[in-house]
């Protein structure tokens, strides 16, 4: 009995003893544990001895996902394209995209570039690198890869909290959507480029497609993979419920959707007979970026609000 | 001397021409990306013939709205951009010679999109701004070459007229990328404007072909004995009581005016200009008599073969038609160019 005590007594003296000495590993390695090692979308380890504090994103998914996490001061440089929110035009641009112009990133002296997997070369990501500035890609393929490069970019900026935060807010939105059953069913045409222009939508693949399936709505170009370039005959003899347009409105002429309802052959369609024709004009659901869940709503709301 | 003979098409042989025409113009209705019953096409157009309520309203508009304006455009559109070929390759003497490799298309592009990006528009008229621009840059970009080719080449030597058409192509191309960045907003879409699209026409976009192409085309067909004096040769031409200056002043404008209200409604769709007149050589020989009126039909029925692969080979997604023209054009081309060599 007595042995069992003592026995009992040493294990917690053990115990007490490794608990100090990890403590104070612990606080040896605390000034240390500043350093943040991420692993980016293409798969590369990327290690930091400080969150980041100069950055400069190229794609406009990135910036949204920047200033989202509360990080949006910290950008010195953005892809000429990146729009949203209206701060980010204040920060210098750089071309982005096949014209990526190394020497005007090096210039701006960040010490993470940010870009997708688009179109930049191995060549151009080795010479960033050499330049002593860390390439950190981000490639979000569905809702699911949104989560991840919101959780990758907060890590990076020490903001992992903020990321956190700003999933939960996507999630909930998302749930608030999901599987309607006064939606399900209901056929959705999304229009990505206008009639002059040729049709293109988007298919399979694409977010606009995801969240009209987590919406229990049917894309009538699900057999389509990706963005694409349709026929009009097959738009009329698909016959959607609800039409989304993506067209931006310059201020004159029709606006996007009284252009959709006045093409002629199209005032069979249902959408336009009911007027369920909507405009979703800044990229809300084409950008890997919180703000899918913001366009999600907003269908949401168009479409269950027509549908009382 | 050739032209001395009577040697224009009998009525029966253009009333075949015009027959194949029409067969390949119904093919192309009843055809397309959706499929819809012969019968039920038929009962379509007995209906609205006849003032009927529609009662498959789908296939209605998909026939009505959507298909029959779109066939009619791209058929009035290949007869007038064979026809320019057929023309320019006489005018100049010059087998090479069209609307897209001496660089005009381009440059009717590059008017349409600027007057696009500058809102240049004519009050009252719709895309009246956009063809006037159009078949302006058209005019400016035949005069450029032809005056740089002059000057450098006088006898306008096949190779010089290609070359500055090829080089001055270029050059309006990247002007036209540099508007098309600039006014991302409004000027969309490169493809629209390099490869051609004529998805979303309409029957007032083919009213207004057709009355350019009977203006235009009479013009053209009735200069035929002028241009088959140019084939031989400038010199030829002006001994034979030719009036070479108004003559070639003629042409080029019409031409510039089918090529610019071509483009400014379709885009620029290459292939067609160039290829036509040579495959339709084979059949007429080289008499414009019978090149020209031939090129009228032999152009139109070409483009709607075109367009129906554009608009059926990968349904239900579409290929821009310039795709399918360069593809099928290209190889026609070669081979029509080495059986000549031969």
């Amino acid at each position: 009995m007595k042995s069992k005590l003592k026995r009992f007594r040493i294990l917690s003296l053990v115990l007490a003893l490794v608990f100090v000495v990890g403590m104070l590993a612990g606080c040896q390695k605390a000034p240390e544990s500043k350093a943040v090692t991420i692993t980016d979308m293409t798969g590369r380890e990327i290690t930091l001895e400080e969150p980041a504090t100069r950055v400069v994103a190229l794609s406009a998914a990135d910036c949204e996902v920047l200033f989202a996490v509360g990080a949006g001061d910290t950008l010195v440089g953005r892809g000429e394209y990146c729009d949203y929110p209206a701060e980010v035009l204040n920060v210098p641009s750089v071309e982005s995209g096949y014209e990526t112009n190394i020497e005007q990133i090096i210039e701006l002296k960040p010490q993470v570039l940010l870009m997708s997997t688009m179109a930049q070369t191995e060549e151009q990501v080795k010479a960033l690198e050499d330049a002593g500035i860390k390439v950190v890609v981000s490639d979000a393929q569905d809702i699911e890869g949104v989560y991840q490069s919101i959780t990758m970019i907060g890590q990076l900026m020490g903001k992992s909290a903020e990321a956190e935060k700003v999933i939960e807010n996507m999630k909930a939105t998302f749930k608030e959507v999901a599987d309607n059953p006064a939606l399900s069913g209901k056929s959705v045409y999304f229009e990505v480029s206008p009639l002059e222009w040729g049709l293109w939508t988007a298919g399979k693949g694409t977010f606009m497609n995801e969240i009209a399936e987590m919406m229990g709505l049917k894309n009538c170009f699900d057999d389509v993979t990706g963005w694409g370039e349709i026929s009009e005959e097959q738009v009329l003899e698909r016959n959607p419920d609800i039409i989304v347009t993506i067209s931006m409105y310059y201020g004159e002429g029709p606006t996007p959707v009284e252009e959709i309802a006045s093409r002629s052959g199209w005032e069979n369609v249902t959408a336009v007979k009911d007027n369920m024709i909507l405009n979703l004009a800044n990229n809300e659901l084409s950008r890997p970026a919180p703000r899918l869940a913001e366009g999600a709503k907003m269908l949401y709301d168009f479409v269950s609000g027509a549908s009382k | 001397m050739k032209h001395l003979r009577q040697d224009s098409f009998s009525p029966l042989t253009l009333g075949l021409f015009a027959l194949v025409t029409a067969a390949t113009l119904v093919f192309c209705v009843c055809t397309g990306s959706v499929s819809i019953p012969l019968s039920e096409t038929v009962r379509v157009f007995a209906r609205a013939l006849s003032g009927r309520a529609q009662e498959n309203t789908s296939a209605a508009s998909i026939i009505l709205n959507v298909r029959l304006p779109r066939v009619l455009c791209v058929l009035l559109t290949g007869s007038s951009l064979a026809l320019c070929g057929a023309s320019m390759q006489g005018l100049l003497k010059n087998s090479l010679a069209d609307g897209s490799t001496l660089g005009v298309s381009t440059g009717a592009s590059l008017g349409a999109a600027l007057a696009i990006a500058l809102g240049i528009t004519l009050p009252g008229i719709p895309f009246a701004g956009t063809m006037v621009m159009a078949i302006l840059f058209a005019f400016l970009s035949l005069i450029i070459i032809l005056t740089l080719a002059y000057r450098l080449d006088y006898s306008l030597s096949t190779n010089t007229i290609i070359l500055l058409g090829v080089i001055f192509s270029m050059f309006v191309s990247s002007i036209l990328s540099l508007v098309i960045t600039f006014a991302s907003d409004k000027v969309k879409n490169i493809v629209f404007w390099t490869m051609g699209s004529l998805a979303g026409s309409s029957y007032l976009n083919a009213l207004v072909l057709f009355i350019v192409l009977l203006i235009c085309g009479t013009i053209l067909l009735s200069l035929s004995r002028e241009l088959n004096a140019f084939a031989i040769g400038e010199a030829n031409a002006r001994t034979i009581g030719v009036n070479v200056r108004r003559t070639k002043l003629i042409v080029l404008i019409t031409v510039s005016v089918l090529i610019g209200v071509c483009v400014s409604i379709g885009g620029s769709i290459g292939f067609v200009g160039l290829v036509t007149p040579h495959m339709v050589r084979l059949i007429t020989g080289p008499n414009h008599k019978r090149l020209m009126p031939a090129c009228l039909f032999g152009g139109g029925t070409f483009l709607m073969l075109c367009d129906l692969v554009a608009r059926v080979l990968l349904r239900p997604l579409e290929l821009p038609i310039g795709v399918v023209t360069s593809m099928i054009g290209a190889v026609v081309f070669v081979i029509i160019y080495a059986k000549a060599r031969r």
